[in-house]
């Protein structure tokens, strides 16, 4: 153990007008006097009421939804559940896409003493199966006719399941299943449970203890089957404490929620920390309308993942592209002066006045309107987690003054573990440990972190459990990195993907991986060589910018195999490659590549739901190829 | 079949500020009938109407027999042997069904070698020569689609562009103009690019197909593999995958692969 960072005690501070523990890590975490998220939720809707907690398209038209509703569905959903026979410490598991009824189930769930689960959409009917099952659900809910299919497809391994209740009825009218319900009727079912047995609700969260398991969050398991970390109600608050102090949320700040729920980072950003600061979160209407939501939401913050980011900065650079020749000048020139800023910002230096009025100026004649034409103009800040991101988009937003801040989590430590902030931000590394996050790293490389947030093992499965704490109670991450002498802490690789060549030299692949995902044509990539005289790669292109390259250079392609295959592409990826291999030593070096030609989508089991490849999958489905290289 | 008649490499063609073909590139050989299937609004009709000159393309080359004929006058693409069925027939209504095959080989001047194309026509569609005396206006739906047929033979074409012929007719005439294109195509050696929102007859018919969607090609193989493909099947061909409740109405997601 070479360096590590200790939590120091104190009280509680006031952050934006919510009072929270002022040093985070220290028990009891509190969040305005709570010490469980379910009673910080019943606190909220009792203060806020009528306010605004929601928003979702109806037709196409903003719909509003007051923390009122929040509350009263949550508890006739939570209640229905109960008189269905919903026990303390059981899970109930949500397939669904974002909506407002997810954060209702998810907090319904809660009250009652329930620990909620959710499922990836892009799941199939056999992972839903094996879901059910390791996590002994007895009530499922299900967005709609697709996703009910996927229970009945699995219905009689699962029979376990006592009740489906279906979010969305359209095209189920004539459904007759004994175990179908849709959640009116739980709604309905719950109310009348309120009716006589009034204040069980409110009994049942007083109950709810700190300690108490909160969530099941399935990690996506690059290996093996996914396992159910356990997060309790104080993983949640001090994942919330240590939010406050380092993302702060201003009341009435507006969200926009896209990422999946299922995900740790979205379900703080968009569930739990909301609730802490009084945000109201807007859901996107589905994944392709995200930008145009993100333009009418025009949020106060946005986290989002590496992909996103890229996409925005890809359709401006075309957009830059196509435009006039004057209008062409113009946007350059203000990047320029962007740049010139952001470096001085980034440096935490003084911005010279000369940069300054320059910048005022392009800012007011470009950089603004595109600002306001993306949706980020009233954005305070911007996030990015969940995968490494390259350091030259994160300046580029700068330039164009958003502030981009790189932050890193896991599931196992409730999802916030370091981040940069605005004015203490080292682009390149994930920031410092966050308030209340101690840190250090094993001798191995290994990142380890201890706190309130980190998780209480994974449900049932003590063996994994035991595996993934130290001795002295630390969580052991997985991920090698390093703090440097100012205590920001950078990512290297995952210690389990760590490649042994058949020369006996140790590489991080995911070093030379996030190197090659920085280009703009490469979307991922699968560093190869265990046991290998040399390093192959599988790269996965980013349709959008090479089909654009190929078409300006006037390479003709018809289907995704056949811009593979074309010899510009692999001429454009294998500069790439170089370009990255000038940076590595000779045995790090990509000998060779090949180009995965069938365009991947999140059904398919080599991708993770965040879209990223899945080493042990891919090794497996892309054999012939690997072999092809040596 | 082997030598290649058209080469369309990277063609994009806008309506205005819209782009309606985003880089499409498409082979057609010697004596082959290419299909290219795709719902409304994917750029189909765009794409026969920049080959033949109707649109010009922003970018791209289009090569017809290894000349660029791209941005090219209309009347010259046909002079080069390019024949273009359009859309919804477009028969002369006024003239005789015999005028308008007439018009079909306006450009040509060699009597005798038109008269026995006439003959063929005559032959291929027996109804047509029934009706030489009819004005084309009053000829039912299939007639016409005939007859435009007809008209474009009469060029002696060395390739035929044929946008939906399939429009708006009885299931039993699409199987009875598509059995008459077959053959044009084995005992004529007429070469053919056909655009189809009927996948079936399209891809029976077809030797390659390609399926265009939002202005891009997806997917291209030949017929056989096409049908096989269970995105083609559930998407062109209305195969009904029953999910365990019997009735579905969601579909699965287009994968192209």
């Amino acid at each position: 153990m070479n360096s590590h960072t200790r939590p120091t005690p104190a009280k509680q501070i006031e952050i934006n007008g919510v009072i929270v523990s002022a040093v985070p890590g220290q028990k009891p975490a509190l969040v305005d006097g709570c010490d469980t998220i379910v009673s910080l939720f019943q606190k909220r809707c009792e203060q806020l009421a009528a306010r605004t907690a929601h928003r979702e398209k109806d037709l196409g038209i903003w719909q509003s939804y007051s923390w009122q509703d929040y509350w009263t569905h949550a508890k006739w959903l939570g209640l229905g559940l109960r008189a269905l026979g919903l026990a303390r410490g059981e899970v109930v598991s949500i397939l669904s896409e974002d909506r407002k009824e997810w954060l209702y189930a998810d907090m319904g769930i809660q009250c009652v003493g329930g620990i909620a689960s959710g499922v990836y959409t892009t799941d199939s009917a056999s992972q839903l199966e094996y879901l059910l099952r390791d996590s002994g659900s007895r009530f499922l809910f299900v967005e709609n006719d697709e996703q009910l299919d996927k229970f009945l497809e699995i219905e009689d391994q699962a029979s376990r399941v006592e009740k489906v209740i279906i979010l969305d009825q359209d095209g189920l009218h004539d459904l007759r299943h004994e175990k179908c319900v849709f959640l009116d009727d739980l709604y309905e079912t719950g109310r009348a449970y309120e009716a006589e047995n009034h204040g069980v609700f409110e009994a049942e969260i007083a109950k709810t203890r700190p300690e108490d398991t909160a969530l099941l969050i399935y990690t996506s398991g690059t290996t093996g089957m996914p396992k159910g970390a356990m997060l309790s109600q104080e993983n949640v608050i001090s994942a919330c404490v240590s939010g406050a102090h380092a993302l702060p949320t201003q009341d009435h700040d507006e969200q926009l929620c896209f990422l999946p729920l299922c995900h740790i980072l979205e379900r703080n950003v968009s569930v739990y920390f909301p609730i802490a600061g009084k945000a109201t979160v807007n859901f996107a209407e589905s994944p392709e309308t995200v930008f145009d939501n993100l333009r009418e939401v025009s949020p106060a913050h946005f986290t989002a993942v590496p992909r996103v980011w890229e996409k925005v900065y890809s359709r401006v650079r075309v957009l830059a592209q196509e435009a006039t020749p004057i209008g062409r000048l113009c946007f350059n020139l203000a990047i320029k002066t962007g740049l010139k800023r952001a470096d001085y910002l980034l440096a935490r230096k003084p911005v010279p006045l000369g940069v300054r009025a320059h910048y005022a100026v392009w800012d007011m004649l470009v950089l603004r309107n595109l600002r306001r034409m993306l949706g980020m103009d009233k954005m305070r800040r911007g996030g990015t987690g969940a995968a490494p991101i390259s350091p030259e988009l994160i300046r580029w937003y700068w330039a164009i003054g958003v502030q981009l801040l790189e932050g890193y989590g896991m599931t196992e430590n409730a999802g916030l573990a370091s981040i940069n902030l605005p004015n203490d931000n080292k682009i390149g590394s994930v920031g410092r440990p966050c308030p209340g996050v101690g840190t250090r790293i094993a001798d191995d490389g290994e990142i380890q972190t201890l706190g309130l947030n980190n998780f209480q093992g994974y449900w049932r499965n003590n063996e994994k459990t035991a595996e993934t704490f130290t001795e002295d109670g630390w969580l052991r991450t997985g991920d090698v990195g390093k703090l440097d002498d100012d205590g920001f802490l950078t990512i290297t690789g995952r210690l389990k993907d760590i490649i042994i060549t058949a020369g006996g030299k140790n590489i991080t692949p995911a070093e030379i991986e996030s190197r090659l995902k920085f280009s703009h044509y490469i979307s991922d990539a699968v560093v190869i060589g265990d046991a290998r005289k040399y390093l192959t790669c599988l790269i996965m292109i980013d349709q959008e910018n090479v089909e654009k390259y190929a078409q300006d250079r006037k390479v003709p392609f018809s289907d995704f195999a056949s811009l593979c295959a074309s010899q510009e592409v692999v001429d454009l990826i294998k500069g790439e490659v170089e370009e990255v291999n000038h940076a590595f030593a000779r045995v790090e070096q990509i000998k060779d590549f090949r180009l995965i030609n069938v365009l991947l989508t999140a059904e398919d089991e080599e991708l993770t739901a965040t879209m990223k490849l899945k080493r042990s999958f891919v090794e497996k489905k892309h054999a012939g190829l690997i072999e092809e290289m040596y | 079949m082997g030598e290649t008649v058209l080469d369309i490499q990277n063609i994009e063609s806008f309506y205005g500020p819209i782009m309606a073909i985003r880089g499409v590139s498409l082979k057609v050989e010697q004596g082959q009938v290419v299909t290219v299937l795709g719902a409304n609004g994917a750029g189909k009709s765009t794409l026969l109407k920049t080959i033949s000159g109707i649109m010009d393309p922003e970018k791209g080359q289009i090569l017809f027999e290894g000349r660029e004929i791209q941005g090219m006058e209309p009347h010259k693409v046909v002079g080069r042997g390019i024949v273009h069925v359009p859309e919804g027939r477009e028969v002369f209504p006024l003239l005789t069904v015999e005028e308008n095959l007439t018009l079909g080989a306006y450009t040509r001047s060699d009597k005798a070698e038109i008269e026995k194309d006439r003959q063929m026509v005559f032959d291929y569609f027996p109804i047509l020569a029934e009706r030489r005396h009819q004005e084309a206006g009053t000829l039912s739906g299939g007639q016409q689609q005939m007859l435009a047929i007809g008209r474009g033979l009469m060029l002696r074409p060395k390739i035929m562009l044929l946008d939906e012929p399939s429009l708006g007719l009885s299931p039993l005439l699409v199987q009875e103009i598509f059995a008459i294109l077959k053959r044009l195509n084995k005992e004529e050696g007429v070469t053919m690019m056909l655009v189809e929102q009927n996948a079936r007859v399209a891809l029976e018919l077809a030797d390659m197909g390609y399926v265009m969607e939002v202005g891009r090609i997806v997917m291209d193989d030949t017929s056989e593999r096409l049908m096989e493909s269970e995105d083609i099947k559930a998407f062109y061909l209305g195969h009904q995958e029953d999910g365990a409740r019997g009735e579905r109405r969601w579909k699965r997601k287009k994968t192209w692969r």
